[in-house]
């Protein structure tokens, strides 16, 4: 047991639920979320000084920030009630994410777990319910290889205290400060657990890595932040999520990656997000990009209500280079927001970004996307592809690009289509004895190809797999 | 907002404009409307990236560039057979029910700031009529300000089976002490099966300020087709829009723009697809030079019942400095799946290997560039009717590249 979980154990008597009880005045008296609040998670986290500065800090702008919706076509947000949050991250409640009980989850999700044919100790580790301490030695063995080569994989909290130095200089300062945008300094104010990855120099981590088996490990992943550091010339894929839907009883998911690609490394992150349909997932993800550098993002945006995650990568260096896949699918009740940011802020960097969505069931997809290219950016390149296919007259597909070119020796290209599914092709595959559905479930998967083959094949069968659920019975 | 210029307009300002063109009591009602609108009324709308504003409205001052008592211009009106093409008073007298039914149906005279402004003070303005059955060549509309700020309106109404090719051009006769501020709205209504083309040239003082709206209403089968030429002006901010009402309804909205020194064009191509069958194709090309600034936004939006439509866009911007900017937002939203829909765009430079294909066959740099850049634009020049707007057009972007 990790001396995080033995602090909890020891913390968590009565006498201190007394203490917080004789607080509880100071939280009603200003609804919503307070310093009180933030001080108690730092407190309980027993979180160095500069950490819980950090966090009241983001907490003032958290305040100050306006609410993003006011842009076009953005998802409606005012169901988001912030001041919920407050009894969902005071740690001395027993209400974290996940259900106590197996058998508690909605039907719905039970069936798709099964449906995935994923295993008993998964699935507990998945939906928040117990210590899924078989997914645990798992991640021992394989931590004991990386340490050999002097990569640190752990969780985010223990980073901040055996590894101050590289967090304190990396943690929401350069890539994703809290004044970037309201739910940016929310994660900052309230973040907590999440994933910390360092690589060094000239290193690589040939398997990938993956935040799979340690989903919610503490039942806070709602504000997971996630850190990776990639020295010069090394190279490393981290994969988050999973293809199976993770429930959460409070409706936000707010999380926070910041990837730094070092000179000539080499950084993929892989997730497939699958929130239970109640959930806003309003994510900041931003990576930062060095001479030489590359950065993936590939995503996959299946579940949650709304979701507003736009992957950004700012190429800082020459030569360096970002490349985008993100797949999106709405079906009904969904608002699927999503898209890329780059900035090419050097020589000679390229970028790519290729989107995909599917709408259906009257859900709602949206790309939105910007490119910026800074004056003195010289030979950048950046071609941006999206296609959206269409179900039927219900759902909503929108694309929504912005370019802003301040250089002119540049090769900017933009495309978009959008589309139902081709009658000719069902007919092809009908012909060839297919059924209507396995036809059209055939062209979604060939649709979201350039995905799937991203992914190693566990996830790119169980994405497959989870496509095929969402289409059951849905296709006229 | 202290730099708006409500503040110094009076009633009885807009009520001598309105009376010195004879106009009807409820024309002065809506004038006057407009008037009291302005103080609730944002600036038209610009993209907002994080940290960025495309175009900063807000910044310029209207009160030191609108005097609206000062009207001075010129206009030529060269019309064709069978159609009307009359000034404001006298259309007022022949087609005073037409224009009653026609204005503001299209464009909302309480849309924005800049449009309320133009509709509380438009004292130029022209009326295209044509008549069921009638087709009419070269309609010519040239309007030349010679006034420190001039609002301009302009409707054209082709009734069923009609059709009109017609250019408008704006230039600066006189110019004043001050920078000018030309704001135009244009409204079109095509019936049933009518055709339009409504071509426009913009070479306004490069001292100017242009605001412009154009917007037209299809009908079942109508077509109402746009060229959008953009060389003057410091600052202009426009937006040609079609809705396509009517069943098997098209529109074309094709733009040509050419900046250099510090100019900025603010450029908006809409269409809304509301009906079945319907067909649109937005085409913007632009060259750019020395510290020149494009914004486009190009905007697709199909209805819920727009079935079996086909939409394509495409923007092609070509850098010729450094110091330019070149911004593009090309947005679909569609709401039917029975749709063709695709947009594109592009910012590059002159191609190398064109450069040097020119070049090798003994052309020098500078030469080679000018017929690229002139080459460019061929599939602009290629859709315009009215001959005069195309050579126009053409002669002025030789100019430019050889200043």
């Amino acid at each position: 047991m990790s001396s995080d979980q033995d602090h909890l154990k020891d913390t968590d008597t009565e006498a201190r639920f007394e203490f917080k009880k004789e607080e509880s005045s100071a939280f009603e008296a200003e609804k919503g979320l307070t310093e009180e609040t933030v001080r108690v998670i730092s407190e309980d986290k027993d979180e160095p000084e500069w950490m819980l500065e950090r966090r009241l800090r983001a907490l003032e702008q958290f305040k100050e920030l306006p609410m993003p919706d006011d842009w076009p076509g953005a998802p409606d947000l005012s169901e988001v009630d912030v001041d919920e949050i407050v009894p969902y991250i005071r740690p001395d409640i027993e209400t974290r994410g996940g259900a106590e009980n197996w058998e508690d989850l909605p039907e719905e999700i039970q069936d798709t777990f099964d449906k995935l044919g994923i295993p008993e100790a998964e699935k507990n580790a998945l939906s928040g319910v117990g210590a899924q301490y078989e997914s645990e030695i798992v991640y021992q063995n394989m931590q004991e290889r990386w340490e050999e080569k002097g990569v640190i994989f752990c969780d985010m909290d223990k980073a901040v205290r055996e590894h101050p130095e590289i967090v304190k200089e990396h943690f929401m300062t350069k890539a994703v400060p809290p004044s970037d945008n309201k739910f940016a300094a929310l994660h900052g104010a309230v973040w907590s657990g999440g994933s910390f990855v360092y690589v060094p120099e000239d290193t690589n981590v040939e398997m990938p890595v993956q935040a799979y088996f340690r989903m919610n490990s503490d039942g806070m992943g709602q504000f997971e932040h996630t850190l990776i550091v990639a020295e010069e010339n090394s190279e490393v894929h981290y994969i988050e999520g999973c293809s199976a839907p993770k429930y959460a009883e409070f409706n936000l998911h707010s999380g926070g990656v910041e990837v730094f690609v070092g000179e000539g490394a080499h950084v993929q992150y892989s997730t497939v997000q699958n929130w239970s349909k109640n959930t806003y997932n309003l994510n900041t993800k931003r990576a930062i990009c060095e001479a030489d550098g590359t950065m993936e993002w590939v995503s996959g945006s299946m579940g949650s209500k709304a979701t507003m995650l736009y992957p950004s990568t700012v190429l800082k260096g020459p030569g360096a280079t970002d490349n985008h896949i993100t797949i999106a699918m709405a079906g009904e009740g969904q608002n699927i927001d999503t898209g890329a940011k780059v900035y090419h802020n050097a020589p000679d960097t390229k970028s790519t970004i290729e989107s995909k969505s599917i709408s259906k069931d009257g859900g709602r997809t949206n790309y939105r996307g910007l490119v910026h290219i800074s004056d003195g950016a010289e030979d950048a390149s950046t071609s941006v592809e999206c296609d959206a296919l269409m179900f039927d007259n219900e759902s909503t597909s929108d694309t929504m690009p912005y370019m802003e070119i301040q250089e002119n020796k540049v090769d900017v290209a933009h495309e978009a289509t959008v589309g139902k599914i081709g009658d000719e092709d069902v007919f092809y595959l009908q012909s060839r004895g297919l059924d209507d559905d396995d036809a059209k479930q055939m062209i979604v998967a060939g649709f979201i190809e350039p995905l799937t083959e991203e992914l190693p094949i566990e996830y790119a069968v169980e994405m497959n797999r989870l496509i095929e659920l969402e289409m059951e019975g849905s296709l006229g | 907002m202290s730099t708006q210029v409500h503040a110094t307009l009076t009633e009885e300002q807009v009520t001598e404009i309105s009376e010195d063109l004879g106009e009807p009591e409820w024309l002065l009602e809506t004038r006057l409307d407009a008037l009291d609108a302005l103080e609730d009324l944002d600036m038209p709308e610009v993209i907002r990236t994080p940290g960025r504003d495309w175009t900063n409205l807000d910044a310029l001052e209207y009160e030191r560039l609108v005097d609206p008592l000062d009207r001075a211009q010129e206009k030529d009106r060269i019309d064709a057979e069978g159609v009307d093409v009359l000034a404001w008073d006298e259309a007022l007298d022949e087609h005073g029910d037409l224009i009653e039914d026609h204005f503001g149906s299209v464009v909302d005279p309480q849309r924005d700031y800049l449009t309320a402004l133009s509709t509380a003070l438009f004292s130029a303005g022209t009326v295209v009529y044509v008549p069921e059955g009638v087709d009419a060549e070269d309609v010519k509309v040239r309007t030349r300000m010679n006034s420190q700020s001039l609002f301009n309106y302009t409707l054209v109404v082709a009734e069923e089976s009609s059709s009109v090719t017609i250019l408008e051009r704006q230039s600066t006769g006189e110019e004043t002490d001050d920078d000018q501020f030309y704001s135009g709205v244009v409204e079109v209504a095509a019936g049933e099966n009518a055709y339009v083309q409504y071509g426009a040239l913009q070479n306004l003082s490069e001292d100017a300020y242009n605001y412009q709206v154009k917007r037209g209403h299809a009908n079942t089968y109508g077509t109402i087709n746009w060229i959008e030429g953009n060389l003057g002006s410091r600052l202009t901010k426009t937006s040609v829009e079609t809705r396509l009402l009517g069943d098997g309804s098209e529109s074309q909205i094709v733009g040509a723009f050419f900046g250099h020194v510090d100019q900025h064009f603010d450029l908006a191509s809409r269409v809304w697809h509301e009906a079945e069958h319907t067909t649109a194709d937005l085409v913007t090309r632009g060259v750019l030079d020395d510290e020149a600034r494009s914004v486009y936004e190009g905007v697709q939006d199909v209805g819920r019942d727009a079935w079996d439509t086909n939409s394509y866009q495409r923007e092609n911007t070509l850098m010729l400095s450094d110091d330019a900017e070149a911004d593009a937002s090309p947005k679909l939203i569609i709401n039917n799946h029975d749709t063709e829909a695709s947009h594109s765009a592009t910012v590059g430079q002159v191609s190398a290997e064109d450069m040097f294909y020119m070049t090798s066959r003994g052309v020098d740099p500078e030469s080679a560039k000018n017929m690229l850049v002139e080459g460019f634009f061929v599939p602009v020049f290629e859709e315009i009717a009215v001959d005069e707007l195309r050579d126009d057009l053409e002669e002025m972007i030789a100019a430019r590249l050889r200043q």
